[in-house]
């Protein structure tokens, strides 16, 4: 049992990370990136084609999370433009719109140059006992990298002005801008933040299983799922979504079967989103 | 007549400017028997060619799923994600049925519609009874869509799993000509079908209703319009054209896969041709779903760069046309008369 509550952790800690990135752009514009996923997929792509020609792995993945910053900075300054100008749920379809288009171009791109390209990253050594219970060393890492990236985002949300000052355009988009705060420059640092974590995501999922040119759109749909039972907006509540279905779908798998245990989780989701809409951690409005 | 954006009422691209509809039923046959006509002249064209016939006959299974997409989504603004899993229920439904139970073709085809049919209901039941909102109706129906999908995995004694299944029922008969002439009329008579029966919803009570709560559904509420009641039937009414077209096209075509009816292969590709054709009008879904199909069909030596493509025209689509194309032209084509009118 503990050995099944580990892994479900290890897994939903993925999960969590998975939907920070797209809860936060929600949280803060209104602004559904269907793109998400794609983002993840061309950092990934990057950092194996730069360890291919030659680079070592941090580097590597350190020129992969600028990538991912910068793709989200683009959207910011390209497609997303015409997107801010709308309000509610106007904004919401075009700019899930516009960045499904982002998304075919990207994958259609990415199929057509490196096909048989994907990322897997070994982490080595073997595996290491954990509350009696043996882990695989890529499983661990990754879930290391997550919890320090929540730790670091925790604290800039709470402790920094700037953290402060995204929170109250969250919270009240108008009421920033009476106090002196530009929504649209926080939306930009946030687009900047959701690409870094995005690529983030790649790194950590290919520690545990390859992240191909193809991966796209199942991250994308998987963060968008976990977004939204944690509460739209909420990081912490995509935490302890992605934690919750973590353990739900690994104690699932192990007790019944896998492709049950897939209905489980998404029965599990949709449940959730039935009887709390706003998410676990939501406020109704 | 509102702008092009309407705002936070959320109207937008969904929204109703809309020329009056004509209450006299030539308005509605005539450019429909035009439609079916020009349809029914194709084989004469690429007759000969069963690899063009066959991406034809699949071009009308999409016309088919965007006028059901449009009874749901452009009617009563509910966004189902789960255009190729409900008809993928028709499609499997049937093939089960025929093969595996024994029914006769016609009665797997009516069973497995009305199960389609009542899980479009069922769906739409949900999320009027939560009031969920346009994207919150999106997830849980691709939740579904996503659940239909493992289902399809996981059962693959009888689904054939990953790579599908060969259909023996019907196999010696007209349905599988290999000239793929009578599927396709059989298609075409279901676009006609289809054409025909949310023609006439339009003009009914169902109608004024459907229209009312699209441009805003408190008001219609407020009016004395259940709304609740009349998003079910749009659910129901779109269902039942997904689960026939789905099971009739994968009974002609004599295989299925999970990739028949997967979310990127169906419901994105519906989406576009929707929103191309412009949603909510009538005969958009013919203008999208045949102007994607011949698209494709050209670049189709270009291989993944066609996505490329589609996105890129997505983008332009909706930044430029969201309204979709036949809006757009009759809003140009209004201008001009006034123009004109002005003039003289």
């Amino acid at each position: 049992m503990i050995a099944n509550i580990l892994d479900g952790i290890v897994l939903g800690l993925q999960f969590g990370l998975l939907a920070t990135g797209l809860t936060l752009i929600y949280g803060l514009g209104g602004v559904l990136n269907l793109g998400y996923g794609q983002i993840a997929v061309v950092s990934a792509i990057t950092v194996a084609l730069a360890m291919d020609a030659g680079m070592p792995v941090l580097p590597a993945v350190g020129l992969g999370l600028l990538v991912g910053g910068l793709l989200g900075l683009f959207l910011d300054q390209t497609i997303l433009r015409p997107v801010y100008r709308l309000r509610g749920e106007g904004r919401v379809l075009l700019s899930l719109l516009l960045t499904l288009g982002v998304s075919f171009i990207v994958d259609g791109f990415l199929n057509w140059r490196f096909p048989l390209k994907a990322l897997s990253l070994h982490i080595g050594g073997g595996a290491v006992e954990i509350l009696g219970v043996l882990m695989r060393r890529g499983s661990l890492v990754a879930s290391a990298i997550t919890l320090v990236t929540f730790a670091g985002l925790f604290v800039f949300f709470r402790s920094t002005s700037l953290g402060r000052a995204i929170r109250s355009v969250i919270e009240d988009e108008d009421g920033a801008r009476l106090i002196g705060i530009d929504p649209k420059q926080m939306l930009r640092l946030i687009l900047i933040l959701s690409g870094v974590l995005a690529a983030l995501v790649a790194v950590t999922r290919s520690m545990v299983a390859p992240v191909d040119t193809k991966s796209g759109l199942s991250i994308t749909v998987f963060a968008l799922i976990v977004t939204v039972v944690g509460g739209l907006g909420n990081v912490v509540g995509a935490l302890l979504a992605g934690i919750i279905l973590g353990i739900i779908n690994v104690i699932a798998a192990k007790l019944i079967g896998s492709y049950i245990s897939l209905i489980i989780l998404l029965g599990a989701a949709a449940v959730t989103i039935l009887i709390r809409p706003a998410g676990l951690l939501g406020v109704k409005e | 007549m509102s702008g092009q954006f309407t705002g936070s009422t959320g109207t937008f691209l969904i929204g109703g400017t809309e020329a009056r509809t004509s209450r006299a039923l030539p308005a509605l046959l005539i450019p429909l028997a035009a439609a079916g006509a020009i349809l029914a002249l194709v084989p004469i064209w690429i007759g000969d060619s069963r690899v063009l016939m066959g991406v034809a006959v699949l071009g009308l299974a999409f016309v088919c799923y965007t006028i059901g997409f449009n009874v749901i989504f452009g009617s009563t603004g509910q966004l189902f994600l789960c255009v190729g899993a409900l008809a993928g229920v028709g499609g499997f439904g049937a093939t089960i049925l025929a093969d595996n139970v024994g029914l006769p073709i016609v009665v797997s085809i009516l069973v497995a519609t009305l199960a389609a049919t009542l899980i479009g209901g069922l769906l739409s039941f949900i999320a009027v009874k939560r009031s969920l909102g346009v994207i919150f109706t999106g997830i849980v129906t691709l939740i579904f869509t996503l659940s239909f999908d493992a289902l399809l995995l996981g059962l693959s004694n009888l689904t054939g799993g990953d790579s599908g299944r060969l259909i023996a029922s019907g196999a010696d008969t007209l349905l599988r000509a290999r000239d793929r002439v009578l599927p396709y009329y059989l298609m075409l008579a279901l676009v006609v079908l289809f054409l025909l029966v949310h023609g006439l919803l339009r003009r009914s009570h169902i109608g004024w209703a459907f229209r009312a709560l699209r441009d805003d559904a408190v008001a219609a509420e407020l009016a004395g319009v259940d709304v609740a009641r009349y998003r079910v039937y749009g659910a129901l009414i779109g269902a039942a054209m997904l689960g026939l077209a789905g099971s009739t096209y994968v009974l002609t075509e004599g295989r299925i896969s999970p990739t028949t009816f997967g979310f990127g292969r169906v419901d994105v590709v519906v989406l576009v041709m929707l929103a191309f054709g412009g949603i909510g009008t009538l005969f958009g879904p013919i203008v999208g779903a045949v102007t994607f199909t011949i698209i494709d069909e050209i670049l189709i030596d270009f291989g993944q760069l066609r996505h490329v493509a589609y996105g890129i025209l997505i983008i332009v689509l909706f930044l430029w046309m969201p309204r979709g194309v036949i809006p757009t032209a009759a809003y140009l084509w209004r201008r001009v008369r006034r123009l004109v009118e002005v003039r003289e």
